[in-house]
Formats: structure tokens, sequence, C-alpha cells
């Protein structure tokens, strides 16, 4: 039986539970979101001792179920004063289900401010010293973890961001080849295990045991089902591996819908420099890898190994995101600088799409212009350094906007929104301003109806159709970041459903009954119920989902619209929640 | 006569010879279908097409001007 482990910072004890009968079927995202809101007070300060980092790796991580190895880190955020879900690949999700923890929970602050490294193994949870470690990036502080413990082991570290408890900083969780490059980015729950005082995670899974399903056969002939669904599915079956998420680059620009200079623009006249197309060629040409897993077990394979002109090892990906945030938000077309900033961001563990979208902020300020990509590179080391630019870049958009005095500040509950410019695509403007994370395009990814003609076709600069579009996917997205998978099996399950019919017979066997479509939506619903309920409890009202200003009031290029979806209409989103 | 413009991406630039786009003379009124057929371009790999920006149909027609983005399967977030 999975246990949950509780690391209290401010005793420096460790207890470990069996997980009440509330818990039992969760994971995941369903797991973290319950647990913050049962047991974090919504007006806590996120960076008190009474806020709690919950990290859980989903239902189905460490079954062999194929794309399984999301893990989900969730707290009160203190970038967004929501509660949080991040969620990323790497090794994590399954060292945690092979060591039987169902979720670790860190609560507390130490009383001496001093930072720890939490050590896992089959023998239960230690808290030891980590003072060597203080001030280290991410890469140096993995790099001298697997030469301490061998190459078994498994990191979820963070960086300078983290450590100085910037609200951008992220968690990072070492991947296949034991580099730092999966991060759970979005809002700022770097900072919150900075404010645990714990520097990293070291889990060892030798001597573990992978979850078993209850019923074997069942879930094998649900695994196979799926499996063969993204294997004949042309996105997940073939074409991320070749062209990696970045391949939107070219579709979201065509579509006017590609952030540009800070929101200013939706097509950016640089980006064939920076699509996957070139990214690809680049790749290539160099010797680097494309068709590259995140984790062992994911057979889409999106991610890929970029390298610099000798060959030499650069940084994963770049994913589409980061590519934006660092190039078109930025008017930067130099793939080589942003493979250099991805790199950065990795190492001082701060979010790679609100780093980026800051330095957007931070040009029209005139802090540094638009499109200097080595002025750029200049201000993100900032951070590293520790000054006080630094720590407003790593702060995120909002904070650096507010203290230039900016008005066009792209965020929602202080979350830098992604590259979507929600007036060319109004149903992910419907997700930013709904979400209960602040602005986040995977929380509802209305951008395949509305511009990739997956999962329906919703007109995307109309409002029409857009609340019921984003509310399906909400609710569709919830019970898959609860589930472990990856969420870009989404782009098979909507196009074909033997892929959703192996994903619940999956979810059947692992449980050992019946476990239908309706069983799963109905668990996204409560995830997003109790999300909810935490962030009314935090102090959160309607008027809290909206989108800035100016996406109401300013045109949008090439199609000069603005974003029309009505507050009314907004309101209606969450009509599931009591 | 009308000049359109016909940008291909991903895997469907090969059947421009890798090149990102094409100037091409057409009839008036030629459909989107037709003139992906007369590139080589097998309509099943398509899956997303643009007329101006803005979200088009095989059986659209096209004029003088116009700027045409064709592309297969496109995933990624
Ligand atoms: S599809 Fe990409 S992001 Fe998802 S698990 Fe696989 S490599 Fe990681």
């Amino acid at each position: 039986m999975a246990a949950i482990y509780r690391v209290d910072m401010s005793s420096l004890s460790v207890r470990k539970e069996e997980a009440s009968e509330a818990y039992r079927d969760l994971g995941g995202r369903g797991l973290t979101s319950s647990i913050v809101a049962d047991e974090v007070p919504g007006t806590c300060h996120p960076l008190s001792a009474e806020n709690k980092l919950v990290i859980a790796p989903g239902i189905l991580s460490g079954t062999g179920a194929p794309c399984s190895g999301r893990i989900s880190v969730g707290a009160k955020s203190p970038l967004t004063g929501t509660i949080k879900e991040s969620n990323a690949g790497g090794q994590g999700a399954i060292a945690l289900a092979t060591l039987g923890i169902k979720a670790l929970v860190l609560e507390g602050a130490p009383v001496d401010g001093k930072f720890h490294r939490l050590m896992i193994d089959a023998d239960g949870v230690r808290i030891e010293p980590a003072d060597d470690l203080i001030g280290k990036g991410n890469y140096d502080t993995v790099a001298a973890q697997f030469e301490k413990f061998g190459d078994k082991i498994v990191c979820i570290s963070i960086g300078q961001a983290g450590e100085m408890r910037c609200s951008a900083a992220s968690i990072a969780v070492t991947d296949p080849d034991g580099r730092p490059t999966r991060h759970c980015g979005r809002g700022g729950l770097g900072a919150v295990m900075g404010s645990k005082g714990i520097k990293l995670i070291v889990m060892d899974p030798t001597g573990g045991q992978r979850p078993k399903p209850a019923d074997a056969e069942a879930f094998k002939a649900g695994a196979k089902k799926f499996q063969a669904a993204l294997s004949s599915h042309p996105l997940t079956g073939g074409g991320l591996a070749k062209l990696g998420t970045n391949a939107l680059a070219n579709v979201i620009n065509e579509a006017g819908a590609y952030p540009t200079r800070n929101f200013s623009d939706g097509q950016f006249e640089g980006t064939e420099a920076i699509s996957g197309e070139r990214q690809h060629d680049v790749i290539i040409e160099r010797g680097g890898k494309i068709g590259h897993a995140c984790h062992r077990g994911c057979t889409i394979k999106c991610s890929r190994i970029y390298v610099d002109e000798n060959g030499q090892y650069v940084t994963k990906g770049p994913e589409y995101e980061t590519i934006w945030a660092h190039g078109a938000d930025c008017g930067i077309d130099d793939l080589d600088a942003i493979a250099q900033m991805d790199r950065l961001d990795d190492d001082f563990g701060i979010d790679t799409i609100e780093a980026g979208a800051t330095i957007g902020v931070a040009m029209e300020a005139g802090i540094i212009p638009f499109g200097d990509a080595q002025q750029a590179i200049g201000l993100l080391k900032e951070v590293g350094k520790g000054t006080a630019l630094g720590r407003l870049i790593a702060s995120g958009a909002d904070v650096l906007g507010k203290a230039y005095g900016m008005s066009r500040i792209p965020t929602v509950k202080g979350q830098a929104m992604p590259a979507y410019d929600p007036r060319a695509a109004q149903g992910i403007g419907v997700t930013y301003a709904t979400s209960t994370m602040g602005a986040d395009h995977t929380a509802g990814y209305a951008i395949g109806a509305n511009i990739l003609g997956v999962g329906g076709s919703v007109d995307p600069l109309k409002p029409e159709g857009q609340v019921e579009l984003s509310r399906g996917l909400q609710i569709a997205t919830a019970s898959i970041d609860a589930s472990g998978l990856c969420l870009f099996v989404a782009f098979a399950v909507l196009d074909d459903p033997t892929a959703g019919e192996g994903v619940c017979e999956m979810l059947g066997g692992f449980y050992g009954r019946e476990f239908s479509g309706d069983d799963f939506s109905a668990l996204g619903k409560r995830v997003l119920t109790k999300e909810r309920q935490f962030n009314a409890a935090a102090g959160f009202t309607a008027a809290d989902d909206r989108l800035p200003d100016f996406f109401k009031s300013e045109k949008l290029a090439p199609h000069d619209v603005t974003f029309a979806v009505s507050d009314e209409d907004l309101d209606q989103l969450h009509d599931f929640v009591d | 006569m009308a000049r359109v413009e016909v940008l291909l991406f991903a895997a469907l630039r090969e059947y421009i010879d890798g090149a990102r786009s094409v100037e091409i003379e057409i009839q008036p009124d030629q459909t989107i279908e037709q003139v992906l057929l007369d590139l080589g371009v097998p309509l099943k790999q398509t899956r997303i097409i643009f007329r101006n920006n803005r979200a088009a149909a095989f059986s659209d027609r096209l004029q003088d001007g116009d700027r045409l983005g064709v592309f297969p399967a496109i995933g990624g977030g």
C-alpha cells in the first residue's frame, strides 16, 4: 500500500502514514490539490510555515502505462495567490511510485533558515544538511549528487531563484540522462520549496517495487489499446518526435495568434528562423537528438537535445513556449541565443514562460531594447548574481511591470500568459481568464479546436462556443493531470475514441473495477471543485476571472480583433461547481 | 491569371523541394484543392489550411494576391 510521507521542516522530523479513504484513489493533481485544499489555510502567506508543498506521482505513474511519468507538485502559489499544480516529466514520478510513495508533504519551515537535502530510498526519508550546495545552480547541484550517489538516483531541486524565494522560481526534475531539464515551472513553487529550506530531494529507487495494477490482465489490455492508438495517430505516433512542440510556431504565426513584442502584434517577422522546422534542421546538422523521451516509458518523445556548433550539449528542446517567450515575445529571432536562455532558466530554476514574458515587459519598459538577444541574456544572468534587477526578473512579469510603472502586463492572477494571443484564439483566452491557476494554456488547450483542427472546430476570432469548449477541456485536463499521463496524449484521445477507452481500461485495471468515461470526467470535476473552493477561501471572486483591459481595448493585427467573450459568459465556466 | 503565394509547412515542404513557399500562377477562382493537387500535395496529409491567415476549406476559391498556408497535423503546447 503506497504511503504518504510528511516531512515537518520545523521539527526536522518525518512521519509515514497510510493514505486516508478520501485520498486512496487519487494521484497527481487530484491528490496535490485535495491535500492543499484540505490542509492549507486559503489566506496563509505562500512562503509561510502554514503552506505545504505536496509532491505526487500520477495514478498510473510507474505502472508501465505509456507516457504516464508525470509528477505533480502543488501548494498555494506565491505568484498567483491561488492553489497551484505544476507538473513535469523526468524520472521523479516513476522513482516515487517505485519507492511506494503516494505523496510527499513538505510542511513547516526550518527555524534556523538552513537548507537541507531529503534522501529517499527503500529505507524511508531522511533529512540531511545541504550547506555545501547553497548558491549553486541546478546543473552543478545534481551533478554533485550523481557523483556522490551513483547513476541510479533521481533529483528534484531548486536553483538560485528558489533559494531567493522569488515568485517565478521552478522545481527541476532530472531526465533519463540525469540532467535537471524537466521543470514544474509555473506558479513559483520553487520559492515554496526554498521557504521550506529544501534545496533538493534525492531518490534512489533501488530495491523498490513498481506499483501493481489490481487486475493485471485488464490493465495490460487497456495499455495495449492505448499504445496502438498513440502509435497510429500522426502526432503522437511520429509528428511530435520529429518536429517537437515548436512545430506550432509557424501555425500559430500563420493564424495571427503568435504574441509578438509583449503582445503588441499577432505575427512575428522572424518566425521562420525560430520555427520547429528550422530547429529540426539545426539539431540534425549539428548532431543533436530529436525524438528524445523526457522520462522512460514515453512513446511520443517530443523532447530533443540542442547542441552548439561544435556538437556540445546546450540544453533540452527548447520547447515551443520557451522559444516563443524568449523569441517572438522579445522580438528575438536567434535560436542559439534562445537555447542559451533556456539553459540559464533551467540552471537558475525559473519558469521559462514567465522569464521570457518578464524580459518582454522589461523591453517594453525600456530597460533593454526589443530584439537585443545579447542584452536579454545579460538581463537573465542578473538572476544568478542575485542582484536587485535579477530578483525582479525572477519574480515574474507582474512584479517587474509594476516596479517600472507599466500598464500593459499580459498576466492573469499574476501569472504570465503563454504563447497564444487570446484575441486571435478566444477559447484560450477563456482558459487564461478562468483557470484555477492563472493564465495557463495547459489547463484547457482550446488551441486544438480553435486552430489545429483537433477536438472539433470553433472559430478562434469569435466569442461563441468558447466557454463550452474551455469548460470541457478544463475538466478533461484535470483528469489527465491526476492520472499521470502526459497531456500530449490528448491529441490522440480527441481524435480516436479507442485512445480514451484505453485510458479508462488502464484506470479500471489499476483499480480493479469498472471505470467509465463518466468516471473520468467526474474525477476532473472533483479536482476543479476542490481548487475553486481553495481559491474562494483565498479571497478570489469572479472579478479575478478576467483578462487585463488592454486585450479588450487594443486591436490585434492582422485580424484587428479584441477579446470579446463577455464577463457573464466567463462566469458560467464553472457552472458544475456548487 | 492570378498570382498566389503558397506556403507549405512541416513534412509538406518535401512537395516543393524543401522550400518554404512558392509563388504560382493560377486561373482566378481556382479552388484550394485544385492548387494543392497541381503541386502534388496529397490532400490526406493536409490538416490545417489558412487563406490570408483565416481558416479555409478545400473548396474555397483563391484570388490574385492571396496567401495560402497549409500544414499537416500539428500539435504541441
Ligand atoms: S510527450 Fe514530451 S513532454 Fe510528454 S512525456 Fe513525452 S517527452 Fe515528455
